[in-house]
């Protein structure tokens, strides 16, 4: 067991990522009952913060610049025009007279409307494997923990599951949530024993079920609770609404 | 009178976050507009941040596309609740490119004992309030970390731009771990002074009674 000082002078380490596990650990759980070491970290945080930008500023070359915003989901246009094999059948296509040439821009404009499509399936499919790659990553999580959530009186039959790993996040299912009303979302937080801190909004399907992958700062207060709450649609920063559904570890 | 100035400069974080978050809308909604802005704000900083980790100029390109790419997929999920974009960016852009060295590493060395080590160590989130440090605080911090005493500020480096954990920093560096963690801590507190009293910059000297850990 470290004294005092000893795990104090862990804050440095800790905000910088760079405890090895078994020590971290031992600060995390110290931590939590702290305040002196939490007012440590707290400080520190800005100049480990700092050290990110405290590098010699270097502008990437103007070709990274195209290469980036052509891969913006917006971009896909630039994939029609660019295709080069629709150019050149239309203009041999020209010589043999107006029927072919429909054809072949029929034929061009097909291909690059499915080229579109399959860039956007692609994206889409992408942003699933992201979810289901972070997901399976906090299943198979050393640190997991499962929190099981009750429905509030206002939605007695809403059930839900919090799995969450410090280092690699939570996964929220729910079940039986009322449709929430227009205008509103349903918020997921994580409660620390110094503030609710928000994990994102949840949306269900017509049967009130959801299913979402979110990332938690690594360095949060161990939770003491999960829940979720009816906020407006945007979201807020601290709880406002009715509780829906609310677990303890 | 400069302080005035420099508090002055210190607020168009507020609003410069209104415009990125307003940015991730519209390249959530497919507006490509909205990511050129985003890149054009935000790229310089990235790819000074990944180029000083990777070390390689190719490589960093690399890491910068993909830290965009990423960001651009999760723009629809961003939750603004959560801290500053530009936190968020410097957070993804600094674990990405510790990912390639590590990988580098493992590959070369063939160390694949260290893997789940590394696999565990979580990464360091830079503050929401700290990435939004004015040029002014920035170069504060860059010139006190200059100023600090070389394996103070060796084993901050290590630490943060390396990705490497107190253990592989003694070793590095050849010293005792508990020497490695002291020096760390004191580094820090000098840079943490600094930055809240940049006029008083003496040298060589911890923070008030916490300096003899």
């Amino acid at each position: 067991m470290s004294t005092h000082d000893e795990l104090k002078a862990s804050a440095a380490g800790y905000v910088l990522g760079s405890l090895d596990p078994p020590e971290r650990r031992e600060f995390e759980t110290h931590l939590a009952g702290c305040a002196e070491c939490a007012a440590e970290v707290a400080s520190l945080r800005p100049v480990v913060g700092a050290l990110a930008t405290a590098v010699p500023q270097v502008t990437p070359r103007a070709e990274v610049r195209d290469r980036v915003i052509s891969r913006a989901r917006g971009g896909v246009d630039a994939g029609v025009q660019t295709r080069p094999g629709g150019r050149s059948s239309t203009s041999r296509a020209a010589a043999l007279g107006w029927l072919p040439l429909a054809a072949a821009i029929l034929l061009a404009v097909g291909a690059g409307i499915y080229a579109v499509r399959l860039q956007r399936q692609i994206g889409d499919l992408q942003v699933r494997f992201d979810q289901a790659r972070s997901t399976t990553a906090v299943l198979a999580a050393p640190d997991l923990a499962r929190i099981d959530l009750q429905g509030q009186p206002v939605a007695p039959d809403a059930r839900a599951r919090a799995l969450w790993s410090r280092s690699r996040g939570l996964v929220f299912t729910a079940a039986n949530l009322p449709p929430a009303p227009a205008g509103k979302a349903y918020q997921v937080w994580v409660v620390t024993a110094q503030a609710p801190i928000s994990a994102g909004l949840l949306t269900t399907d017509p049967a009130g079920g959801g299913s979402q992958y979110y990332m938690t700062p690594p360095d949060i207060a161990p939770p003491v609770a999960v829940a979720v709450t009816l906020e407006p649609s945007g979201g807020v920063p601290a709880p406002t609404g009715e509780k829906y559904l609310v677990g303890m570890p | 009178m400069w302080l005035l100035a420099a508090l002055a400069r210190m607020h168009p974080a507020a609003e410069s976050q209104a415009d990125d978050v307003s940015c991730l809308r519209r390249i959530a909604s497919g507006d490509q507009a909205g990511a050129a802005s985003l890149y054009d704000r935000h790229a310089r900083p990235l790819y000074s941040l990944i180029l000083r980790i990777v070390g390689d100029e190719t490589e960093a390109e690399d890491v910068l596309q993909d830290v965009f790419a990423q960001a651009f997929r999760q723009a629809a999920r961003y939750d603004a609740s959560r801290g500053a974009v530009a936190a968020w960016l410097l957070m993804m852009a600094r674990s990405r490119a510790i990912d390639k060295v590590r990988a580098r590493r493992t590959r070369f060395e063939g160390r694949t004992g260290d893997v789940q080590v590394l696999d565990e160590m979580p990464a360091s989130q830079p503050d929401v309030d700290s990435a939004m440090l004015d040029e002014e605080q920035t170069r504060i911090v860059r010139q006190a970390l200059g100023d600090l005493p070389m394996l103070q500020r060796m084993a901050i480096e290590l630490a943060y731009y390396e990705g490497l954990s107190h253990t592989e920093i003694a070793e590095r560096l050849e010293q005792p771990l508990g020497t490695v963690k002291t020096r760390i801590r004191l580094g820090l507190l000098k840079l943490r002074d600094v930055l809240k009293h940049p006029n008083a910059r003496s040298p060589r000297v911890g923070g008030p009674a916490e300096g003899q850990a």
